[in-house]
């Protein structure tokens, strides 16, 4: 059973079947390294150069110190650019960040940024919005190994949960799509850096392609070789079509 | 094109195709520089000889050379590698536990004369400028540069038209095209590192970069020809 939430109050997307969405993006500077162009307007060149239609954002502003004005910036990216972003709303569990249902994708997650379990008790207004959620995950990591989004899954059915990078580290790619099997709202995201084509075409065998969906990181990492290892992945045409774009588009309930 | 780092062989972590041809088949990669698996995680020699043994056209042979003394190297003596008739070599300086600027890797690469490949993670920019600094002739193919350390390796690039870079791993958004626009396509190699890392997303980045084809078209084949 996939878990479908409410119609999203966004801007429609093209009348495409094979329309692409990429299911995790940023906008912004990070500190940890030089990110070349890390602008709105560069991302939309990008994408209108490979095809991508939206994309979900969160500036990295807000995953990082200040989640009421990062928000604000997404927001107002959104509007400039009508159609083409959707807003991940970032929500800091030690500052209790206001959150809306009013024209954003959902909610992003960055528990180890945070430094707060994914299954901490602070993330509950999160589960009670009630929209879809993605969350950075990393193996092994205390804050965000994919055993706290399998707990969290079995605890809050109704809310989709996108499992950020799969888990980050290859050596856990699989366990991932084993802590997630039996959780039908939980989807492995493909963002990373060591994510392959080869091991998006591993995670549809594990787990079905209608549980895998697109991601790239952009603007942290280049959308053309995050998209690249899905549009060159050994996958059938339907499977392809399912993981790029058109999972995230029934699990945001936006229109087709 | 040519994929200026790929590997063959088994892998001790994972089930990988061991053969490259149906991948670079399927996507359009023409030649690829190899080095056989068993040089990084068994014996040096072993994968070498194995290497060297598979006379493939398709496959532009990189063996792996760890300089040391008498008895801890490989290949045993340097003029082996000469014998070999190849156009790169690999060193792993950390794996393989010698110091890259030390007095017998400095010895070998001067006598040799050979473009290196070394992967960012087994020496630092720092060792890198060095070795540079006391061989000038020496070219260098850095692999597996990634995204986090940009700063540093455009430190070095800047510092040293000797030293070439593959873009499988410079994965932050417009990477390739930033470096492009400050030293040149030419200094730019296509490698994936497949089949460990990934090739499906660099070899897309290729079709898809914001420069002039003749740019491509350099950093497709003709930067490694220039390297090599």
């Amino acid at each position: 059973m996939t878990v479908l939430p409410e119609r999203a109050d966004v801007d429609p997307l093209p009348e495409r079947a094979d329309v692409i969405l990429d299911a995790h993006g940023h906008v912004g500077d990070w500190p940890d390294f030089l990110i070349p162009d890390p602008s709105a307007e560069g991302l939309v060149a990008t994408m209108d150069r490979i095809g991508v239609s939206a994309m979900g954002i969160s500036h990295l502003l807000a995953v990082g110190p200040d989640a009421v004005r990062g928000n604000r910036l997404a927001a107002e990216i959104a509007e400039r650019f009508p159609g083409r972003f959707g807003v991940w709303q970032v929500y800091n569990p030690h500052r209790r960040t206001p959150l809306t249902t009013e024209s954003v994708w959902g909610v992003k997650l960055h528990p180890d940024v945070h430094q707060c379990r994914l299954d901490d008790p602070l993330y509950e207004p999160v589960w009670e919005l009630g929209r879809p959620v993605l969350a950075h995950a990393q193996t092994d990591s205390p804050w965000s190994d994919p055993a706290q989004f399998a707990a969290v899954a079995a605890r809050r059915p109704a809310v989709p949960l996108l499992m950020g990078h799969t888990g980050l580290w290859a050596y856990g790619f699989a366990r991932a799509a084993r802590l997630a099997a039996d959780h039908p709202s939980l989807y492995l995201e493909t963002c990373g850096s060591r994510m392959t084509g080869r091991w998006i075409a591993r995670l549809v065998d594990m787990i079905g392609a209608d549980r895998v969906v697109f991601g790239s990181d952009a603007c942290f990492l280049d959308l053309r070789t995050g998209f690249g290892r899905i549009a060159l992945a050994p996958l059938t045409d339907t499977d392809r079509t399912l993981v790029q774009g058109a999972n995230l588009a029934r699990l945001l309930a936006l229109p087709q | 094109m040519i994929d200026a780092h790929r590997l063959i062989g088994p892998v001790p972590f994972d089930d990988l195709p061991s053969d490259p041809g149906p991948e670079m088949d399927r996507l359009g990669i023409d030649q690829a520089c190899a080095t056989h698996t068993l040089s990084l995680y068994s014996d040096a020699q072993a994968g070498n000889e194995a290497l060297l043994r598979l006379d493939d056209p398709r496959l532009i042979p990189v063996p792996v050379v760890v300089p040391g003394v008498t008895g801890a190297s490989a290949p045993a003596e340097l003029h082996e590698v000469l014998g070999w008739n190849v156009r790169m070599i690999r060193l792993c300086p950390e794996r393989h536990r010698f110091d890259l600027t030390g007095p017998i890797a400095l010895r070998w690469l001067a006598a040799l004369g050979l473009s290196v490949a070394i992967d960012l993670e087994e020496t630092s920019p720092a060792q890198l400028g060095t070795l540079m600094e006391r061989l000038p002739e020496q070219r260098v193919l850095l692999l597996n540069p990634g995204y986090r350390r940009l700063r540093a390796v455009a430190e070095l690039m800047a510092e040293t038209r000797r030293l070439w870079l593959e873009i499988g791993t410079v994965n932050t958004q417009g990477g390739v095209e930033w470096l492009a626009h400050r030293f040149g396509a030419d200094r730019l190699v296509f490698g994936t590192g497949a089949p460990i890392a990934d090739d499906c997303g660099p070899r897309f980045l290729l079709d898809h970069l914001d420069l002039e084809p003749s740019a491509v078209d350099l950093i497709a084949a003709g930067s490694l020809s220039g390297l090599m």
